[in-house]
């Protein structure tokens, strides 16, 4: 080997440490991502034990309330039968929302599964919306809250508005969206769903009367668990799960949600989704026609 | 001989995964996103899986949209359907850049690659074959039975007309890059 000359010494060394600083400060930038990364990780699971004592209280409550009313019925006289109807609408009550986060969490688990797919049909929108609106009206009777459909479609698709895409996604979605909107509702207030379409896009929007949500809250509520208020258990139940479940539905259909809220005119989700197209059509068509064509040379 | 039965086929979602003891045709179309098919080199079986994202970054629902969690997810599945972990071998497809975002730092394919990468070697899984990077989409053909993998470039309109990017989606990358 030759000899160093000792300027080329003295440049080989620079060049050494001008690496070394460079690892460093790289170092230095990793170690700080590490830290929010970590960060993150204890919160998760500082919530996901906040998760399992929520959804305790959610499957365990009413589950009791029932058997606690159910068992009443059972031993009131001949003459208070009337007092029978107020339980009844009790256990009702109890039972619909039992029924609603029962639904969420096995969705929930499935899309955490990936094992969630979409089964796709003409739906009709009208009656899917009834049908949501329909399932909610006595919750809704509670607060005196109204419902209001407004439906725009082009003239051309006739009074039946038949729109390709997964039923029981769709009915989901728009359940959580109700339930929320009728949630966080004033008394005596008025929710309309709206839906229109526009170049193939299906827009549905659900307003309602109520609590502002203010733009920094705008921002947290889609994460998973989040509720803006942490503090009230008892007047606002539920664990959040909702606006995730939107999301990862949403995810699957192609589909968007936005969030508008303010004081004057209320708040308003609005989602809006593509009319499907079959993946897997698209996979069995190539580009120039009738059959996949795999190429020879690419087996792995 | 024992009749000679056509296997079944299934369509991969992005988001989800499959795994079957039984022959199966798994068939989907990539373009950013990353497939990792591992394959039971003894039982004869696999499974598939397709993010579209490196991380959960703990917004949502963990799902396998999310590379970690998919990988994770995948093997435990096989582990549940009787796989050690030993005989399990692994091919990767897809994370195409083909996401026009118009900004570069968005290599959305090329951390998915990574993640894959890197996650499979920390778990000593080999990755005996890949196709990965490039420009364009890929359709890929998974034979459960055999671990033989497909596979056909496309072009990149195609790939986004069936496979969306939505909004939401791309909040998820614009949170990715935040800190």
């Amino acid at each position: 080997m030759n000899k160093l000359t000792d300027e080329e010494l003295i440049l080989e060394l620079r060049i050494r440490m001008n690496e070394k600083t460079d690892a460093l400060h790289e170092l230095k930038t990793l170690n700080e991502k590490l830290k929010t990364v970590n960060k993150k990780l204890e919160e998760s699971e500082a919530m996901k034990s906040h998760f399992i004592s929520n959804i305790t209280n959610e499957i365990v409550n009413p589950f009791a309330s029932i058997l606690g009313l159910s068992k009443n019925i059972l031993s009131v006289n001949k003459e208070n039968w009337k007092k029978v109807f107020s339980m009844v609408a009790m256990i009702h009550a109890e039972a619909f929302s039992l029924d609603f986060q029962l639904k969420n969490i096995f969705a929930a688990a499935k899309i955490e599964a990936g094992e969630i797919y979409p089964e796709i049909g003409k739906v009709d929108i009208k009656n899917l919306i009834k049908s949501v609106t329909d399932s909610f009206r006595i919750e809704a009777q509670k607060k005196k809250v109204s419902f209001e459909s407004v439906f725009d479609f082009p003239e051309s698709e006739g009074s039946n508005f038949q729109y390709k895409t997964d039923p029981e996604k769709l009915k989901l979605i728009l359940s959580n969206i109700v339930y929320n909107a009728l949630k966080f509702s004033f008394d005596e207030s008025k929710i309309t769903v709206k839906v229109w379409s526009e170049m193939k896009v299906m827009f549905i929007s659900v307003h309602n009367q109520g609590e502002v949500i203010s733009d920094e809250y705008q921002q947290l509520i889609f994460d998973r668990f989040k509720r803006v208020d942490t503090n009230i258990t008892s007047v606002n139940r539920g664990h959040g799960l909702g606006l995730s479940i939107i999301g990862s539905l949403l995810d699957l259909l192609g589909g968007n949600i936005s969030l508008q809220s303010d004081k004057e005119t209320g708040t308003t989700f609005t989602i809006e989704i593509p009319e499907f197209i079959e993946e897997e059509d698209s996979f069995n068509s190539s580009l120039n026609g009738n059959e996949i064509f795999f190429d020879d040379n690419q087996v792995f | 001989m024992d009749e000679i039965t056509e296997p079944s086929t299934h369509f991969l979602y992005p988001s989800t995964l499959f795994a079957s003891r039984d022959p199966y045709i798994v068939n989907t179309i990539l373009g950013s996103c990353v497939a990792v098919c591992i394959y039971d080199t003894v039982w004869k079986y696999g499974g598939i899986n397709h993010y579209m994202l490196p991380f959960w970054n703990g917004q949502g629902l963990a799902s396998p949209k999310f590379g970690n969690i998919a990988i994770n997810k995948l093997l435990e599945k096989m582990q549940i359907l009787g796989s050690s972990h030993q005989n399990l071998v692994a091919k990767i497809f897809g994370g195409g850049n083909i996401l026009e975002t118009g900004n570069v730092q968005f290599m959305i394919g090329d951390r998915n690659i990574a993640v894959a990468k890197d996650m499979l070697k920390e778990l000593k899984i080999q990755i005996v074959s890949q196709s990965v990077g490039g420009t364009l989409g890929r359709k890929i053909q998974f034979n459960i039975a055999t671990g033989e993998v497909k596979q056909r470039m496309i072009e990149k309109q195609q790939h986004v007309k069936g496979n969306p990017v939505s909004i939401t989606q791309k909040a998820d990358i614009y949170n990715l890059f935040e800190k």
